[in-house]
């Protein structure tokens, strides 16, 4: 009897707060051995609405409840630190272990329970829930309360809880494609998960595909194995159009011409051109730190349709133009809604076009044609929670920044 | 402007920082503050002149990253100090913004390394900077939170050095979470989600969960010692976060392993 008196009694501490989330976290391990993992789609809407707006209407509820133990328990700090602790341990397993997308037949319990996929296990997700409820009930109390540090405190729990529900819950609801159109072409159609061809409500024109490469890279390779030297660490020379001298290795290079866009005009050599199928060219005269020997010629890494161009530099070495790496790459696109909604935009990676509650994404290009691609694809993501996830960074944010200017309030003051 | 007209406005800024760095450790305020500002104002004159002279926005190469944390790093550390007088802070930020201006003059040829599109973003610079900027204050309260620990076993704790302690994981923390926020918005705008829980994300989610449980431990009567040896193991985490997922088993595979 003294025991139960120690862990229940008011206050209500740590030990039964650790107890409490203990104990939700086991029903999640039986939950996980029951059913397998979470499947998330089953929190798709409505469900999520329900669950988010149960939450809020619950914590206003427990306002009107005069001193109300369980209100003021699930609200209170022991609880919050506990619900912490708890994901932070599950953070550590995520964080020291493989994670797995999908689990193998013959599994083990380690794996059965959850541990191999913790963001879509039962006590994780119970943990999370529990974690929003206790926030959206500390913010309600505190509302009321009314207390020095408010704002603060208002700022980073409501945008907390913003984020995490909109972008946690939400989660539910989103759908992601990949679609590929042609340069020129219209296309609406991507395939599903499995495999089926799907119609999706926007069309995309593909009007241009750009893509612009950095200079490409000059590396020494050995001649019969193609490794770049030196062997486990290549040097490799990426010359700006500014600074023209180098060296690699042995040798010193000079660069003494260079093209953008060029293709070979006999003898070796290349020269500028702008048509679609040319390749960046160097012109460059290396010579050895010790046999003094001078090498000239042309170094193009070629592409699908011209071959590379390389320079000797003697019976076991030569040099080399390496693959060009993107730069950036731009779709030109017209994009044409259900709802007879037609936009124009260059879409690219960091720049993502949102149309409704889509979001178009540039996602590759074929890879071997490099600019040369005639084709583009990109990723279609539905979103509907755009806006209350950032609402929820901004908010988040202020409230670090006010943690930044503001200090701990009330004490630790220093002037 | 171009990188060469780097090689005569870097030496001056870096002086006035160090000088900066001199007075206020002599206590001599208003000269540091205008030591500061003088070094800030050279870094924003080279960066309106350099924009206008690439044509672009300047952040497509590693050295033009390197310029905008220099810039950030001494302007936020002198914010920070300005408000909180603490002279470390300004020490600190002017010493690390020093080093990334001396890579870029030493360097050159490191100018133009390339960045991949998707770390073409103007989320980049704030996101490294303040998580650089809340690793170093973070350490500085791993040394206060060391120090309080031993006068703790010596049975006298200091109640002034609480109050340094909690300020100073507020503001550590608040970093580290706009290191977080900025990097959630950059990861939906590159990949179309916020968080992956990729192994860097999901150490920067134990480190940030281990600082929140600091704070909150300190709200009401918790074990003394137990809250504050969150801090020396949060920052224990914080450098396997910074430096470690690299090498772990789980780390395979990560957009945020850099060879
Ligand atoms: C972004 C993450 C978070 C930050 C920055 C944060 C920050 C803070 C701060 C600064 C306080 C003290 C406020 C004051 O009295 O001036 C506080 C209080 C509190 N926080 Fe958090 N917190 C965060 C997440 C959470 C979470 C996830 C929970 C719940 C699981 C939570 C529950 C609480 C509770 C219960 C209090 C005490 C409120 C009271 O009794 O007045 N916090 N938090």
């Amino acid at each position: 009897m003294e025991e139960k008196k120690f862990i229940w009694g008011s206050p209500w501490g740590y030990r039964a707060s650790m107890f409490t989330v203990a104990a939700m976290v086991f029903g999640g391990f039986l939950l996980q051995l029951l059913y397998g993992p979470f499947n998330f789609y089953f929190l798709h809407r409505p469900v999520n609405y329900i669950v988010g707006a149960l939450m809020l209407i619950l914590s206003v509820l427990s306002l009107s409840a005069k001193n109300n133990e369980l209100a003021k328990r699930l609200s209170g700090i022991h609880l919050a630190a506990s619900l912490m602790v708890f994901l932070l341990i599950f953070s550590l397993i995520m964080g020291l272990t493989p994670q797995m997308t999908s689990l193998p037949q013959n599994a083990d319990l380690w794996a059965r329970l959850g541990f191999a996929q913790v963001t879509s296990s039962w006590p994780f997700i119970i943990i999370y829930l529990a974690t929003l409820m206790s926030l959206a009930m500390t913010v309600a109390r505190r509302v009321k309360e009314r207390r020095k540090g408010d704002l603060v405190f208002l700022l980073n729990h409501v945008g907390l809880w913003l984020v995490l529900a909109a972008a946690g819950l939400g989660a539910a609801d989103m759908r992601r494609h990949v679609m590929y159109v042609q340069e020129g072409q219209m296309e609406w159609r991507v395939h599903s998960d499995d495999r089926q061809v799907m119609e999706l409500p926007l069309a995309i024109r593909l009007d241009d595909f750009i893509m612009e490469e950095y200079p490409a890279r000059l590396a020494i390779i050995d001649r019969k194995t193609g490794a770049a030297q030196p062997p486990g660490r290549p040097e490799l020379y990426q010359f700006d159009p500014e600074k023209s001298k180098t060296s690699l290795l042995d040798w010193d290079i000079q660069i003494l011409d260079y093209h953008y866009q060029a293709v070979p005009a006999g003898a070796g050599a290349y020269q500028y051109s702008n048509m679609p199928a040319s390749t960046q060219a160097v012109q460059v005269i290396a010579q050895n730190h010790h046999s003094k020997i001078i090498r000239l010629g042309w170094l193009s890494p070629g592409n699908s349709l011209l071959p590379p161009s390389t320079l000797f530099l003697d019976d076991k070495f030569a040099l080399v133009m390496a693959q060009a790496e993107a730069k950036r790459f731009v779709s030109k696109i017209k994009v044409f809604a259900q709802s007879g909604q037609e936009t124009e935009a260059e879409v690219e990676v960091n720049s993502p076009l949102r149309v409704g509650d889509w979001l178009i994404y540039q996602y590759g290009y074929d890879n071997r044609a490099g600019r040369m691609s005639t084709y583009s694809s990109f990723e279609l993501i539905y979103d509907p929670w755009l806006y209350p996830v950032y609402a929820g960074l901004i908010l988040w944010a202020l409230g670090a920044l006010g943690l930044i200017v503001q200090g701990k309030p009330g004490r630790g003051k220093i002037e | 402007m171009t990188w060469a007209h780097f090689n005569w406005l870097a030496p001056p800024a870096i002086i006035l920082w160090f000088l900066a760095s001199l007075m206020v450790m002599r206590r001599k305020n208003k000269l540091a503050d205008m030591f500061m500002i003088g070094g800030i104002l050279i870094f924003a004159v080279f960066i309106v002149g350099f924009w206008i002279g690439v044509q672009r926005p300047p952040m497509r190469t590693m050295g033009e990253t390197r310029l905008w944390h220099s810039f950030f790093l001494s302007a936020a550390g002198f914010l920070a100090y300005k408000r909180w007088k603490y002279s470390w802070l300004l020490v600190f930020s002017s010493l690390l913004a020093s080093v990334f201006a001396i890579i870029n003059m030493l360097k050159p040829e490191m100018h133009s390394i390339a960045l991949m599109p998707a770390l073409q973003s103007y989320y980049f610079v704030p996101h490294v900077t303040a998580y650089m900027l809340s690793y170093s204050i973070l350490a500085v309260g791993t040394i206060a939170s060391l120090i309080q620990l031993k006068k703790i076993n010596s049975g006298k704790p200091d109640f002034n050095l609480y109050a340094f302690l909690d300020n100073i994981i507020y503001i550590g923390l608040g970093f580290l979470m706009l290191g977080l926020i900025t990097g959630a918005a950059w990861a939906k705008e590159a990949w179309g989600h916020y968080w992956s829980w990729d192994p860097k994300e999901t150490w920067a989610f134990i480190t940030a969960a281990a600082y929140l449980i600091y704070i909150h431990l300190r709200l009401r009567e918790a074990n003394r010692k137990i809250t504050l040896l969150m801090l020396p193991l949060a920052f224990v985490l914080l450098m396997i976060t910074w430096l470690g997922t690299s090498f772990l088993p789980s780390a395979s595979g990560s957009v945020h392993v850099y060879s």
